[in-house]
């Protein structure tokens, strides 16, 4: 499927509701701190995006739409598209020094923020992950490597699936002797991680986009926090 | 025996740099210029700012004045225009008409200084209807309002919300015949896009345009603050007709670089109208023999390395009866000609 950029494309949305986004954007430090002087509209970022090859994506059109202060475009564009970007910043080759990856960064964080349906739906398969991330530390466990799971990697994943915890004692790193998750995470890190998604709003984020996984979250956290002496936070 | 006098044609920018440099270096100098003031285009059209530094064109005019005006070595004729020439290198003849008498300039060398006259919208091949919609006005009728602080909708006399340029409006046009890049319109009404920003800050600014000219520092003088600091919003792609909706005018083109239709309703447009030959370097050319391009400008022998030596010896042309030339251009090649012009007759006094 195309990217649609029709002229209101969303039309049960008002124009003030896409300009109030549009400012929020517009007020994120990041965009202040030079993500975007103005665009030539060149596609310099579009020729050297990973993700442009595999679908209808251009950093170029969020450059543009955002050098040209399209509210309208925005919009759409924060719907249809920021979620296609795979942050990987080859864009900030850009003569004029912008950085459509930063502007994307601010514009998904917008969308989260507000709850976007389709911030809600982008984001839905991620749920295992960001509950991995955010209850350990660790994106990734060991124990994810079942042979049902990922069939492709041959018959040696269920050998190794079997004796997990003498495999993982076999590597030299102390910190790696861990099977549900990637290296040890001290209770240390645990709290303070909490405390950071708890203070910077990243939990209110996730109760916009996912309630379920927040409640799962929540019941980790408080448990944990609570041992730990920090009985008054609440989520 | 040889006339060592240089007559300079015309007192523009151009005519009043070669004057002041032929006088600077001692030699006599006659200044032909037909209307009562000296200051040519940018003060007969009452430019505001000048491109790139948006400095006030009446004060960099006065500032070129200034060293002509009350200088021995100068003779400005007024009301004094040129209808006939004889003679060669070291004696030419001018004839022209000063307020109803003809008079006889004698002088050693030449130097035409006739510069361009804006082009007219009423030529263009598109539909933009200048002379139909009271709100489409040109860059130049909008630089007298600039000047005037006094930038309104000429229909209703109110401040615009919306405004657009369009680009290249008699400049690269086969249609129209002039194939060439008028090479100032970009910078002039991305200037005047800043200083409409400036002056009604609630006004939302779209330039239109096929490729943006900006060459060498105009680029960060004046493209980029106007699209970074001023938020001027510069779209790819050419109106092709403009049409009335109520008490606006609605602009159809193409939004080319995102592939979609483009109709947007505008309070004003400004047609970017590019450079022609002036009636008067037409005359010039006519009267003098010299060789034009087929534009009808005055065509220079020399390519790039003389751009102000003519067919006709001890005839030179500077600045824009030569072509589309920026403030720049003028002021170099009225240099050029002012030193070429003097080389002439000196080399001629002592051959003969």
């Amino acid at each position: 499927m195309g990217l649609d950029l029709s002229y209101n494309k969303y039309s049960s949305v008002s124009l003030e509701e896409k300009e109030r986004l549009f400012e929020e954007v517009k007020s994120d430090m990041r965009y202040q701190d030079h993500a975007l002087y103005g665009c030539y509209e060149c596609g310099i970022c579009v020729a050297a995006c990973p993700s442009a090859r595999f679908y209808d994506f251009s950093p170029r059109v969020i450059a543009q739409a955002a050098a040209r202060e399209d509210a309208d475009l925005m919009y759409t564009l924060m719907n249809d598209s920021v979620w296609d970007c795979s942050q990987c910043f080859s864009c900030d080759r850009c003569p004029r020094h912008n950085s459509p990856g930063t502007l994307i960064t601010i514009m998904r964080e917008v969308a989260v923020r507000n709850g976007l349906q389709t911030a809600r739906k982008a984001l839905e398969g991620y749920g295992r992950i960001i509950y991995k991330i955010m209850s350990t530390g660790t994106q990734v466990s060991p124990d994810m490597l079942q042979p049902n799971a990922f069939p492709d990697w041959g018959g040696h994943v269920g050998d190794i699936a079997e004796n997990l915890d003498v495999w993982r004692r076999a590597l030299p790193p102390e910190t790696m002797h861990t099977t549900e998750t990637s290296w040890y995470v001290s209770e240390k890190t645990l709290i303070e991680l909490y405390l950071i998604w708890h203070m910077t709003g990243v939990m209110d984020m996730i109760k916009e986009v996912d309630e379920g996984l927040f409640d799962i979250l929540v019941d980790v956290m408080e448990e944990r926090l609570e041992e730990a002496g920090y009985d008054d936070v609440t989520f | 025996m040889a006339n060592n006098k240089i007559l300079v044609i015309g007192a523009g920018p151009g005519g009043l740099e070669a004057a002041r440099g032929i006088a600077d270096l001692g030699y006599q100098v006659i200044i032909a210029e037909k209307r009562d003031r000296l200051g040519g285009t940018p003060d007969e059209s009452s430019y505001a700012a000048l491109t790139p530094d948006l400095r006030s064109a009446e004060e960099a005019i006065q500032d070129m004045i200034a060293p002509v005006e009350n200088n021995p070595d100068v003779e400005i004729m007024f009301n004094t225009l040129v209808t006939g020439a004889e003679g060669e290198l070291g004696n030419f003849k001018v004839k022209a008409m000063q307020l109803g008498k003809e008079v006889v300039i004698e002088a050693g060398a030449v130097i035409v200084c006739t510069g361009f006259q804006h082009f007219d919208p009423g030529r263009e091949t598109q539909k933009y209807g200048y002379y139909e919609h009271d709100d489409v006005i040109t860059l130049v009728d909008c630089e007298k309002m600039l000047k005037a602080h006094n930038f309104v909708r000429p229909s209703n006399g109110e401040k615009p919300k919306r405004v657009c340029f369009i680009q290249c409006v008699g400049s690269r046009d086969r249609q129209i015949g002039n194939e060439y890049c008028s090479k100032v319109c970009c910078g002039v009404a991305s200037k005047e896009a800043i200083e409409i920003r400036q002056q009604v800050p609630d006004c939302k600014v779209y330039i239109f345009y096929i490729d943006m000219r900006m060459y060498g520092y105009w680029e960060n003088e004046i493209y980029w603050p106007a699209q970074e600091k001023y938020k001027v919003n510069y779209v790819k792609g050419i109106a092709t007709e403009i049409v009335k909706k109520g008490d606006k005018l609605l602009v159809k083109g193409e939004d080319t670089t995102l592939r979609r239709p483009m109709e947007v309703e505008m309070d004003m447009v400004i047609l970017s109208v590019g450079m022609e030959p002036s009636s008067g370097t037409k005359d010039m050319a006519r009267i003098f023999g010299l060789n034009q391009n087929k534009y009808g400008f005055i065509e220079t022998t020399g390519g790039p390395m003389n751009t102000v030596a003519t067919n006709v010896p001890g005839v030179f042309a500077a600045g824009a009866c030569t072509g589309p030339a920026d403030l720049e251009d003028t002021i170099s090649s009225a240099g050029s000609a002012a030193m070429k012009a003097i080389a002439a007759v000196r080399k001629n006094a002592l051959v003969s």
